[in-house]
């Protein structure tokens, strides 16, 4: 079957997206295809303004209009406690929470030299330097549990505690709400191994 | 238990129904009649991997573009697993119940199962490698923990290998920081894994000689020795696992290799308190291949909670009368099994009973005896 070339492509476009298969995508170009023109030109814009109007803050490489992300530039926040993450995602994800109110620093990635990523290929000069410039007493790292990210906490850690900086990971166990039946094993594993005293 | 299987252009079989009993179930057929590839069909249905590591393409019959295969297991609930793979896109589909799913963890350890070959002459009589493969096996199947601290742990060593490769060509001293880094993971993975596998020999040991003196009648007495190359002394292993690896730190730069862990561990199989890869006989390592199959059984049956499926193939063959009979008697007691064998007639001392299958690929028959 031959499908007009325009459809073909969007189709092709919006299958490159994660989590959109080839059904999916056919479905949305439809669903473009029958929207009002002034919608499309809205997502057109919106999508266009994620590369243009965005960019990385200068001090901490969070998603930032300005120069500065709005949490850099609030007045509000914690000064003295900066947390380390490995993407602007985590960010948002920490943000949610409402538990944090310091400042962050994200990596861009954790260190996995089989796909060519080293210390110098993540924010970790720049993280050093705020060490200077800034008065941070107190830092938590919070990448994710696997492999690489354990071992990014690990060497972030070599590098910072030197320096004087109380140095924490969060912590790691069950889902809050979560049913201890329902948990797989390994969670509950590393829950009884990282066990708090009350 | 596995009630039935259903083949369609798996090796030699264009297509294939069999119905089996729940408890013993013989293959029986010449050389080249496709006994051993009903045991295949089985073993990819529980693993969602070919037996001795055969590739997908390599049991798809010649000149088709696709197989599939189907069970139906009979336990407290019924389930049904289909495989279906084409060699255009070169990649398998998973249905349980007739519905895909799309990772094969889904279907792992589900229904488990024990395989008893001529292969297994590699585990006692091969290199290290082959024992830790065995005990990898083994643990992973019965605990998730020891699966994911295994993946861990491997993941670690392809990345200090890297990143030890990267120091060798670029020779940054910042890289220093990140080998020790990686070095303190490893550690820590690495202990891990240590001190799981020590549990677990201890425990296993008491399965091994109870199938040795239970199912093969054996009056010796075996063990096994975990042996890995970091050893508890007065000191923590993992200050162990640092000094040595402070010892072998240039080599291990100038060969960008670990060279120290869990990694090149051996496990020591000792009869009697001689060791069997050096002193053993023939039979004795036949018998100890057997028992530690049966040990697995029993491991798994305890540990997981459901009966594994018991596949031998073309065991018998190589056991004497005694053993074959003392097996046969002992898997009708604990479960269902499927036994792969040339000639039957030759096997008379094996006490038929009603419930028992044979399938007869001579001819293509099937019998229910
Ligand atoms: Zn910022």
């Amino acid at each position: 079957m031959q499908i007009a070339e325009p459809l073909q492509i969007a189709i092709e476009e919006l299958n490159k997206l994660p989590g959109i298969g080839k059904k999916t995508a056919q479905r949305l170009a439809l669903h473009l295809i029958k929207s009002e023109e002034t919608y499309v030109d809205n997502l057109l814009n919106a999508l266009k303004n994620l590369k243009i109007k965005l960019r990385l803050c200068n001090r901490c490489f969070n998603l930032s209009v300005e120069e500065f992300c709005n949490i850099c530039q609030s007045n509000k926040r914690d000064q003295q406690t900066l947390c380390i993450v490995e993407e602007a995602s985590d960010v948002i994800a920490i943000e949610k929470s409402l538990e944090f109110n310091g400042l962050y620093h994200v990596l861009g990635g954790v260190l996995s030299p089989l796909t060519g990523v080293t210390a110098d290929s993540l924010h970790i000069k720049e993280l050093i330097l705020r060490f200077e410039k800034e008065q941070i007493t107190e830092v938590i790292l919070a990448l994710n549990p696997d492999t690489e990210g354990e071992t990014t906490s690990l060497y972030l850690a070599k590098l910072i505690k030197p320096l004087g900086v109380k140095v924490s990971r969060i912590a790691r166990g069950l889902p809050i709400g979560g049913d201890l039946e329902f948990a797989d094993e390994a969670t509950i594993g590393k829950a009884m191994i990282n066990r708090i005293t009350l | 238990m596995l009630s039935s299987i259903r083949l369609q252009n798996f090796r030699r079989h264009t297509s294939l129904n069999l119905n089996f009993s729940d408890k013993l179930n013989f293959i029986v057929g010449g050389n080249g009649q496709g006994k051993t590839s009903i045991l295949e069909a089985i073993y990819y249905l529980c693993t969602t991997r070919g037996l001795n590591s055969k590739s997908d393409i390599e049991v798809l019959k010649f000149d088709e573009d696709s197989f599939e295969i189907e069970a139906t297991f009979e336990n407290l609930s019924k389930d049904s697993v289909r495989i279906f793979f084409t060699r255009a896109d070169s990649k398998k589909f998973y249905f349980l119940n007739n519905k895909q799913v799309n990772k094969s963890s889904e279907i792992i350890g589900k229904f488990p199962v024990v395989v008893l070959t001529p292969a297994d002459h590699s585990i006692t009589q091969g290199s290290p490698s082959e024992r830790r493969r065995f005990i990898d096996s083994v643990l992973s199947q019965a605990s998730r923990i020891y699966l994911n601290s295994l993946i861990d742990y491997n993941k670690t060593l392809k990345q200090r290998a890297s990143l030890l490769n990267l120091f060798r060509e670029k020779k940054t001293r910042n890289l220093l920081t990140e080998i020790d880094a990686w070095t303190e993971k490893l550690v820590i993975s690495g202990v891990e894994l240590i001190k799981q596998r020590t549990r677990f020999i201890v425990e296993f040991n008491k399965y091994i000689s109870d199938s040795y003196s239970k199912v093969m009648n054996g009056e010796e007495t075996p063990e096994i020795i975990y042996s890995s190359n970091i050893q508890e002394t007065e000191a923590p292993l993992e200050k162990s696992f640092f000094e040595l690896l402070n010892i072998k730190k240039e080599e291990e730069i100038k060969k960008a290799v670990n060279l120290v862990g869990p990694h090149r561990d051996d496990f020591i199989f000792k009869v009697n308190s001689i060791n069997l890869k050096t002193f053993g006989s023939q039979g004795q390592h036949k018998t100890f291949q057997a028992a530690l199959k049966f040990a697995e059984f029993f491991y798994l049956k305890e540990m997981t909670g459901s009966t594994p499926i018991f596949l031998l193939d073309d065991v018998f063959g190589e056991l004497d009368s005694n053993r074959a009979k003392k097996i046969s008697e002992y898997l009708r007691t604990v479960g269902q099994a499927f036994i792969t064998v040339t000639d039957f007639a030759n096997f008379s001392f094996i006490e038929r009973e009603k419930s028992d299958v044979f399938v007869n690929l001579n001819n293509r028959s099937l019998i229910y005896a």
